[in-house]
């Protein structure tokens, strides 16, 4: 069992094309079911660290741990196995596939990764079953199972989403603005929401955002500027 | 340079049963002219029927008749030209040469030939009887062969994609069955186990 | 993959009013292709089954393919008719096992009459030598006595023992009716298929009886001799359109040809019938080609019109493929979702487009038959047709690798969050 959920070092990354790295961070931990808020604006490259940390993009240099696992080892179908084994994704809107009912929807990472629907079954008798709980622990009322996504509100949607990222008990949570399509009362809701069910299953949230009002839900607080640092020379 | 290299593939792709079908146009017309014949080519025997005899359509006449034997009874020499009685023995001549009787060795044995086709029945697009002669042309532009080079052919099988003057090779059991006519005393007829399209190697 | 598949139809079922449009292309024009080819390969086998056991088909010098046409298909004219002495010095050849002599030129409201002798029933065969058969009735024996083809009698529900008038020409338009020399039907043949079905029978003196008062093509005004007395006149026929022959020997039908092309009272011609059917063939085969050509370019039309309305929706769908890399797909899952899309619209495009053509086959064999004795094999495609239906399916296929290809790019360059 590994102490940390996250391990950076001198990680640094460019967009093709581009002479000034995205992301340059010299170090950055996460401890396990540890929860983090990483304020940042626009253009400072959160999205971008989210998108390594979920193994989509390889650095140029530097390592990325997750979970003690060195991701620019594996290859890349093994980062797609190794994301939906063990991250769950909550983005700011889109989150849901229109054309799937909101069970299909929450059920998805069980259909890509074995291992989440094996411990999603450990839960309950079936994935059905599963999925009507975390739904039920996210105040979405069951009349509301069988509406076609499209006809639910914003905040109805980001708390399927949730449901999505949770389900299966992933070892890390990312959440990468979902609050900012919600209104102002709803934001700090939703975050209480989300951390509690991360609390509860032992999970260790990264929770992106613009707003620092909402730094107060989360364990630690960090901006992405602070972050960014230059990497030392080898 | 990939998105557009799969276009292209595609597109080939999507023009290829064309092109299938036009090489296969192609392949029937290998030009013959009128009066060539099939000889001197060595074909494949079916692998599994080596027992099939290559038969040239000289072999269909029987070895005992000479035509030589009808000039050598007229005096040539002491003749004038234009002399109306070797007119009348040529005329003659050509008369025996399609009376001429078959071979009475080839009865109940298997061959292998190769001639043109005239086809007789079919069966829907597939062809099941056809009479296979010498040479090209041999009904449409050029006196027709004697009834001893000509071979009634009863495909086992029907044969698909053959039409009319197409070259091929015929293997099966040639026999001769008696015909009650004043051309000729017996015709020749093959059972075909096997008809396939002729190529020069 | 289980998953792919279902996630790919669930897909394709949100848009189905854009693919549904692009499905009936690619089903119209599978039908164009398939239809195409069955009918091509359903007339020619029609043509062929039409006469079987002829040797020769013999008539006035001309040409070989009208006068197949004509006696056997009842298509299309001869230029010349054929003197009755031929007929008779054809039948005393040597080596002529059998001769059927035909005359057509009379019709009834559009359906043929055949003037011809008893042996026609003996040895006329279609199909796989098949004989003709009675159904109901018997042969025609006497004078105004004939028999039906089945189309004909279903046609006027006509049995034996009933009365018709037959008129004169071809029947398209008003034509001279010999109203005084009714017929009785005396027998109706069994369905062939073949053109035998649509025609009516009747004896050779029988067709000179009809025409004892006319001249060119028309009664003499006021003269009528009534049905009783005709025996009285001679009825030898004086010509007749064509002569089907059969040999002893099959082998020997081209000395035959060339006896009967040497013959010096008359020019004549005789014919081989398969060899006069390949010439059809060979004169039909430009169009043949000319019509699968323009269809299989149709049906490329309709498969880029596909993998356009699936290249245009991609944009569209950049966050849902987002979303599916977010819980696990990879590039290729994305590419694979893409291209069996492209592939399962085809194929049931194709599917449909095959069906239809059974259809109207079906609906359209009827007609066929009744107006051309052509017969047109309704329902399931053929072997020619399934490697026509593969082919389309194969070269969909190829095709949708150009959706699923563009899919893949932007996955990896997207990842989980397009930039749009």
């Amino acid at each position: 069992m590994a102490e940390l959920a996250v391990e950076l070092a001198d990680l640094r990354f460019a967009w093709p094309g581009q002479a000034h790295p995205c992301v340059e961070i010299a170090a950055f931990s996460v401890a396990r079911g540890e929860s983090v808020f990483l304020h940042g604006d626009s253009g400072s490259g959160k999205s971008t660290l989210l998108a390594l940390l979920g193994g989509v993009l390889v650095p140029q240099a530097g390592s990325v741990r997750v979970l003690g696992t060195e991701l620019t080892q594996l290859s890349a179908g093994g980062r797609d196995r190794f994301r939906v084994d063990h991250t769950g994704f909550v983005f700011q809107q889109f989150n849901l596939i229109p054309y799937l009912s909101m069970q299909e929807n929450v059920l998805l990472p069980c259909r890509f990764s074995v291992r989440r629907r094996q411990r999603a079954l450990e839960r309950s008798p079936t994935l059905g079953d599963e999925c009507r709980r975390l739904l039920a622990e996210l105040d979405l009322a069951p009349s509301l199972w069988q509406r076609p996504v499209t006809q639910l509100s914003v905040g109805q949607q980001q708390r399927v989403a949730a449901a999505r990222a949770l389900i299966g008990e992933p070892e890390l949570v990312i959440a990468d603005e979902p609050t900012s399509a919600l209104d102002a009362t709803r934001q700090a809701a939703f975050l209480d929401l989300l951390a509690r069910e991360c609390r509860q299953a032992g999970a260790t949230l990264i929770f992106v955002s613009h707003d620092r009002r909402l730094a107060a839900h989360c364990d630690r607080s960090l901006a992405m500027a602070d972050l960014q640092r230059a990497v030392a020379p080898a | 340079m990939t998105r557009r290299t799969l276009l292209a593939v595609a597109l080939l792709a999507a023009a290829a049963p064309r092109l299938a079908l036009a090489q296969s146009a192609e392949r029937r017309t290998v030009q013959y002219k009128v009066g060539d014949r099939l000889e001197g080519a060595k074909g494949k025997a079916p692998k599994d029927k080596p027992r099939y005899r290559d038969l040239k359509w000289d072999e269909l006449i029987s070895p005992d008749w000479d035509p030589q034997a009808i000039v050598r009874s007229l005096n040539l020499d002491a003749m004038q030209d234009g002399d109306v009685r070797a007119y009348e023995a040529m005329r003659r001549l050509k008369e025996e040469w399609n009376t001429a009787p078959p071979n009475p060795a080839l009865d109940n044995v298997d061959v292998r030939i190769a001639g043109f086709v005239v086809p007789l029945e079919r069966e829907g697009d597939a062809l099941k009887e056809f009479l296979l002669v010498p040479y090209f042309g041999a009904c449409i532009h050029v006196p027709p062969p004697p009834a001893n080079q000509i071979v009634h052919v009863i495909a086992g099988k029907p044969v698909a994609g053959t039409a009319t003057m197409d070259a091929v090779w015929v293997s099966g059991r040639l026999g001769q069955f008696p015909v009650t006519t004043s051309m000729g005393r017996s015709a020749y007829r093959l059972q075909a186990t096997l008809v396939e399209p002729y190529k020069p190697s | 993959m289980k998953t792919l598949l279902l996630l790919a139809l669930r897909s394709a079922w949100n848009r189905r009013l854009t693919l549904g449009m692009t499905l009936a292309a690619v089903a119209l024009s599978s039908l164009l292709l398939l239809g195409v080819e069955r009918l091509r390969a359903d007339l020619r086998a029609s043509f062929a089954m039409s006469v079987s056991g002829v040797d020769l088909v013999v008539g006035a010098r001309g040409s070989p393919v009208q006068l197949m046409l004509y006696s056997v298909f009842r298509m299309g004219e001869v230029a010349q008719n054929m003197s009755w002495a031929s007929v008779q010095w054809l039948a005393q050849l040597p080596g002529v096992a059998w001769t059927v002599p035909v005359s057509l030129g009379d019709s009834h409201r559009g359906f043929p009459v055949l003037g011809t002798t008893a042996a026609y029933f003996d040895h006329f065969r279609y199909g796989d030598r098949r004989p003709l058969r009675l159904a109901s009735g018997e042969r025609f024996d006497g004078l105004f006595e004939t028999v039906l083809g089945a189309e004909v009698a279903e046609r006027f529900g006509l049995l034996p023992g009933a009365k018709i008038t037959l008129a004169h020409g071809s029947g398209d338009g008003p034509a001279p009716e010999h109203g005084d020399k009714p017929f009785v039907v005396t027998g109706i043949l069994e369905r062939t298929g073949t053109p035998v079905d649509r025609t009516l029978h009747i004896s050779l003196e029988s067709m000179e009886a009809l025409h004892l008062e006319w001249v060119g093509g028309a009664p003499i005004p006021g003269l009528s001799i009534p049905p009783q007395h005709v025996r009285k006149f001679d009825l030898t026929p004086k010509s007749v359109t064509a002569v089907l022959v059969g040999l002893d020997n099959r082998g020997a039908v081209f000395g035959l040809q060339r006896e009967i092309a040497a013959f010096r009272p008359e020019p004549l011609m005789g014919v081989l019938p398969g060899v006069a059917l390949d010439e059809l063939w060979q004169l039909v085969a430009v169009a043949e080609r000319y019509a699968q050509l323009v269809s299989m370019l149709v049906v490329a039309v309709g498969l880029t019109g596909l993998v356009a309305v699936i290249l245009a929706g991609l944009n569209e769908r950049r966050r849902e493929l987002a979303i599916l890399r977010s819980v696990g797909a990879r590039p290729r899952d994305v590419f694979a979702l893409l291209a069996f899309e492209g592939v399962a619209v085809t194929a049931l495009g194709a599917a449909v487009g095959a069906l239809l053509v059974g259809v109207l086959a079906a609906l359209a064999a009827p007609w066929l038959q009744a107006h051309y004795g052509l017969a047109l094999r309704p329902g399931m495609p053929g072997a020619a047709e399934w490697r026509l239906l593969g082919g389309i399916v194969g070269v969909g296929a190829l095709a949708s690798l150009v959706p699923g290809w563009r899919a893949y790019r932007l996955s990896l360059a997207d990842g989980m969050t397009p930039r749009l």
